[in-house]
This record gives structure tokens, C-alpha cells and sequence, in this order.
């Protein structure tokens, strides 16, 4: 993409026409002069669009989720291709005619070979994190389902934020932790969970909580959850694949015999391994950030009430309590970042999550609106 | 056949689909409402069983308050009796006054509230009164997305050939929304 056609947020990270003044993703400010102007500050006002808001996220999603497919393809291709000429094979091995015909010179039956074997795991790996996802991640993160009769607040609040969406009450799970934190998964918005630490249900009153089962049913509501399942998988399948090119590179790259451009192609490899999980990485924190934002306003058109979600986010910011149960392949699922530390010096292209004060400028901005 | 038949043939087809698309667009809007009134429904009910409980432990704290109690069970019964949304609609409005003066009365008793029983029982019936909320909340989003598609064009041509008519909202009652008089001398 040239430079001079796109220009990309300094918010959310996702890429604008360069005549735009306002962020189509995340409606952050992108011409600071402009900002100025009485249209320009209506626009601001008007930026939290939920239903264009939602869109753009699900046709952001789906390109991404492509990139990640078309990454794992391109490794595939690189780890068949190497293999083809350390092995010393043909160049082509199903019925080509004459093994010294290299047309087009970058063409490798066996590189064709890897690249649909990975797009084939990536598919399957995927199958199996749709049917049984929600139960692994509720494993990692050790949380216990709870009953009506054992948490009735917590269970009312989520059946109303249910009712409020139109949704079936999904299930709901407490993890035993003084931490202050939150999280959705689930395959579908029928057949979704809500977990809460116990941390936040002693911390916050009836209203912050509602506003936090509210984001949370907003990411069940947006299809966030699964979503964000297939970019767990597939980042993950990439930098596993990644990781075993670079130690077989550490192991036998002595025995290693040039011939034909051998040492272009792995030296092509090598980069590549290199590179893709950083990709990989960069697209899954783009995408997770888009979706706090999109998941806190939908929250405030749920309860009709910005001032709950407000007070709740402040008392997540100044909670200093570190948790344990998550890990880097769940962290993108919580509402806030459970790796706090992490999050504030990190360059904002990797958080997983907005700066909080971020979030809770822009809801008192809808709460301008009359929510 | 030659081109221009095959053009008005295709035109045909596309306008076909679209009609389809349109009409079961309108129907999923039309379950959708249906479904969102029994969402409604199903909380009203649920309040109604809870009432008599409360006032069953209530009474004997407030013994002063008979009169409001006896506001409470009457709204109550004539809001079991109620038929049709219209009628509903008005009762529950009637009750949900009444049921919010109690709880009003109900902070002066500070060993009511201290009752483990009572504040399980208020739990209930507040989150009953916001599940009714939300229910009506998203009844009337969803009355607005079926009214939208029923009037606007080209769907209100579909929705006029096979007889889709746009839903009632559910207003909330004139003594929901009235502000209470203080009177402080």
C-alpha cells in the first residue's frame, strides 16, 4: 500500500484513506488541525455509529483473518521448497517433463505441497477450537461455573444484559482471584460465556457491574468471541511453525548442501520465519484493540447508562492487583489487560488493549449524546 | 433466443430474489417481535409471583403501611386479570407506581432491610423490574426495525402485498414517567 494513499491510526492501528479526517475503525482524530473546526467537533460526537461500527469491524476481521491464512500458506510453501532442494529432488516430480525445466523459476510442486498441508492444519486446528474452544480457555484460566443459587447477583445481571441484546443467557463462571478482570468466549452468540473474578464482584456495585457484563455481552453480540478464537489458532499455529523452521535451522544448518539456489531459498525461509509471527503478532493486536472500543459502546447502548461502565473502568485502572490466570494467549480476551506493566510500556502497536483513559474519554463523549 | 430476451429474463430472476430476500426479511423482523413481546410477558409474570411473597414477609414490619400494601396486592391482581397489550400495558404501569412507593417506604426500615429473606427478595424483584426494562427496550427496537422496513421503500411494497403491519410500541405509562410532587412543608 503506498504511503501517500493510506494513512494509518494512531489509535487502533488500522489503515484510512489519507482524505479522511476521522478514523473509519475506532473514530480517533486524525487530522489534529481539523479537530478544530464546530462541523468537525459534531462528527466527533457522532463517531461511536454502532451498526457502521460493526460492519467495518466484521470486513476488518475477516481481511485479517485472510492475512493470517495467506502467511501460514507462504510459510507452508517456503518449508515444501526447501525441502524439496535439501532433499535434492526434481524440481518437478509429478508427471513434468524434464527435471532441468525451471519455468517459472519459483515454482516447486513440493513448496505447492506445504503450503496446502499448513492452510489444511490451520482449517482443522480451527474446526476443533470452534466445538471445543470455550472449554479449554475456561480450563486455562480456572474458572467454575456458578448457579443462580450460588452468585443470584451476578447471574440477574447477566440475564438482563441477555434480555437487553435479545440474546439466550449465556454461561456464567467465577475465577477465584482478588484481581479485577472480566472475559467472554463461546462459539456463538447462542452458546456463549461470561466469567468474572471474584476480585470484581467485591470491588463494584450493581450498576459498574452491569456496565462490565455489558461489554462483555457486546463482544458475544459482535461475534468478537469467535473471532477471536480462529486469530488465537492461527497465530498460534504460525509461530509454533515459525519456531520448529528456526531450531532445525540452529540444529542442521551445518550438514546444509548448496545447490541451485539452496542458500537463496533458505536464506528466504529464514527471514520469513523470522518475520511471520511478528506479522501474525501485529495483526492480532489490531484486531483485539478495534474491539474494546466497539464492545464499550455497544455495553452503553445496552444499559443506557455510560456513567456504570465509566466508574467501573476507573476502578479497574487504579486496581494495582496483577493476575494470574491468563496467559499471552488468552490476554486479548479480558477487558482489561491482566499484564498491566507489560501494557503501559509497550508501544501502542502491540497492546492488546487501549489506554483505559482512551476508553473512558470516549464514553463520557457518548454519554454527551444523552445516554 | 436473442440478447434482449435473455436481458429482461435475468432482470426477471434479480427482481425475483429480491422480493424473497425482502419478504423473509420481514418475517424474521415480524418473529422477532413476537418473540421480544413473550420476553416481556415472561418477566411480568414472574413479578407477579414474587409480589405476594414479599408482602407475605413485609407486613409484619410494616405495620403502618397497610394501606400501601393493599395498593401493591390490588395492582397486582388487576394486572394478572389484564387482556391484550393495551390493557397490560396501562395495569403494569399502575403496579410498577405502586410496587416503587413500597420500596420507598421500605428505607425507613432499617431491620427490614438488615431481614437476609427480604433482601433476597428485593434483589429478585429489582432485577425482575430491569429484565422488564430491557425487555421493553429491546421490544421497541425491535417494533422500530420492523416499522422501518414496513414503511420504507421498496420493502413496504412487499409488506403491503402480503399484509405486514407495523407493531404498537410499548410506551412507557404516564405514571412511570411523572416526576413526583415534593411537597416539604
Amino acid at each position: 500500500m503506498a504511503s501517500s494513499l493510506v494513512v494509518t491510526c494512531p489509535e487502533c492501528g488500522s489503515y484510512n484513506s489519507a482524505r479522511a479526517s476521522v478514523c473509519r475503525q475506532c473514530g480517533a482524530v486524525l487530522k489534529a488541525e481539523r479537530a478544530q473546526r464546530p462541523r468537525m467537533q459534531k462528527k466527533l460526537l457522532r463517531r461511536t455509529d454502532f451498526l457502521a461500527a460493526a460492519r467495518a469491524n466484521q470486513a476488518n476481521t475477516r481481511r485479517l483473518v485472510l492475512i493470517l491464512v495467506a502467511v501460514a500458506c507462504v510459510l507452508g510453501y517456503l518449508i515444501g521448497w526447501n525441502i524439496q532442494i535439501y532433499a535434492q529432488a526434481p524440481a518437478h516430480t509429478y508427471g513434468q517433463p524434464a527435471p532441468g525445466d525451471w519455468s517459472p523459476w519459483f515454482f516447486s510442486a513440493w513448496g505447492a505441497i506445504g503450503a496446502a498441508i499448513l492452510a489444511g492444519v490451520s482449517l482443522v486446528w480451527t474446526f476443533v477450537a470452534f466445538k471445543a474452544g470455550d472449554r479449554i480457555v475456561m480450563r486455562m484460566t480456572g474458572a467454575r461455573q456458578v448457579g443462580p443459587d450460588e452468585a443470584p447477583m451476578l447471574n440477574n445481571v447477566v440475564e438482563e444484559m441477555a434480555i437487553a441484546a435479545g440474546l439466550a443467557k449465556p454461561k456464567v463462571y467465577i475465577i477465584d482471584t482478588p484481581a479485577l478482570n472480566a472475559f467472554a468466549t463461546g462459539m456463538s452468540p447462542g452458546r456463549a460465556s461470561i466469567a468474572v473474578t471474584q476480585g470484581l464482584l467485591d470491588t463494584l456495585n450493581r450498576e459498574e457491574l452491569q456496565g462490565v457484563i455489558g461489554h462483555e455481552m457486546g463482544h458475544v453480540v459482535n461475534w468478537d468471541i469467535r473471532y477471536a478464537t480462529a486469530v488465537t489458532v492461527l497465530v498460534g499455529l504460525i509461530a509454533l511453525v515459525s519456531d520448529g523452521v528456526l531450531r532445525s535451522f540452529y540444529y542442521g544448518g551445518g550438514r546444509r548442501r548448496d545447490s541451485r539456489g539452496g542458500g537463496v531459498v533458505a536464506i528466504l525461509l529464514l527471514v520469513f520465519a523470522v518475520l511471520a509471527p511478528l506479522v501474525a503478532k501485529l495483526v492480532q493486536m489490531a484486531i483485539s484493540r478495534q474491539r474494546e472500543f466497539l464492545a464499550d459502546a455497544t455495553s452503553v447502548r445496552l444499559t443506557r447508562n455510560a456513567q456504570g461502565l465509566i466508574s467501573a473502568l476507573e476502578k479497574l485502572e487504579t486496581s494495582a492487583q496483577p493476575f494470574d490466570g491468563a496467559n499471552r494467549a488468552t490476554q486479548h480476551l479480558f477487558i482489561v489487560n491482566p499484564f498491566r506493566n507489560f501494557s503501559e510500556k509497550a508501544s501502542a502497536l502491540m497492546a492488546t488493549h487501549p489506554p483505559l483513559s482512551r476508553r473512558i474519554e470516549r464514553l463520557r463523549n457518548l454519554g454527551a449524546k444523552g445516554y | 433466443m436473442d440478447t434482449g430476451a435473455w436481458i429482461i429474463l435475468a432482470l426477471i430472476v434479480i427482481f425475483i430474489l429480491f422480493m424473497i430476500a425482502m419478504y423473509n426479511r420481514l418475517v424474521a423482523l415480524r418473529n422477532q417481535v413476537k418473540n421480544a413481546w413473550r420476553q416481556i410477558d415472561v418477566q411480568l409474570k414472574r413479578r407477579h409471583d414474587l409480589i405476594p411473597n414479599l408482602v407475605e414477609v413485609v407486613k409484619d414490619y410494616m405495620s403502618y403501611e397497610q394501606e400501601t400494601l393493599r395498593q401493591v396486592i390490588e395492582a397486582r391482581n388487576s394486572a394478572v386479570k389484564a387482556q391484550g397489550p393495551a390493557d397490560t400495558i396501562a395495569a403494569e404501569g399502575v403496579l410498577s407506581g405502586a410496587l416503587g412507593k413500597l420500596f420507598a417506604l421500605m428505607e425507613n426500615y432499617p431491620d427490614l432491610k438488615a431481614n437476609q429473606n427480604v433482601a433476597n427478595l428485593m434483589e429478585e424483584l429489582s432485577s425482575t423490574e430491569n429484565k422488564i426494562a430491557f425487555a421493553r427496550q429491546f421490544y421497541n427496537d425491535s417494533v422500530m426495525s420492523l416499522n422501518n422496513a414496513v414503511q420504507s421503500f421498496p420493502s413496504n411494497m412487499v409488506a403491503n402485498m402480503f399484509r405486514f403491519t407495523e407493531a404498537t410500541y410499548f410506551e412507557v405509562p404516564q405514571a412511570e414517567t411523572a416526576v413526583p410532587k415534593v411537597n416539604l412543608r
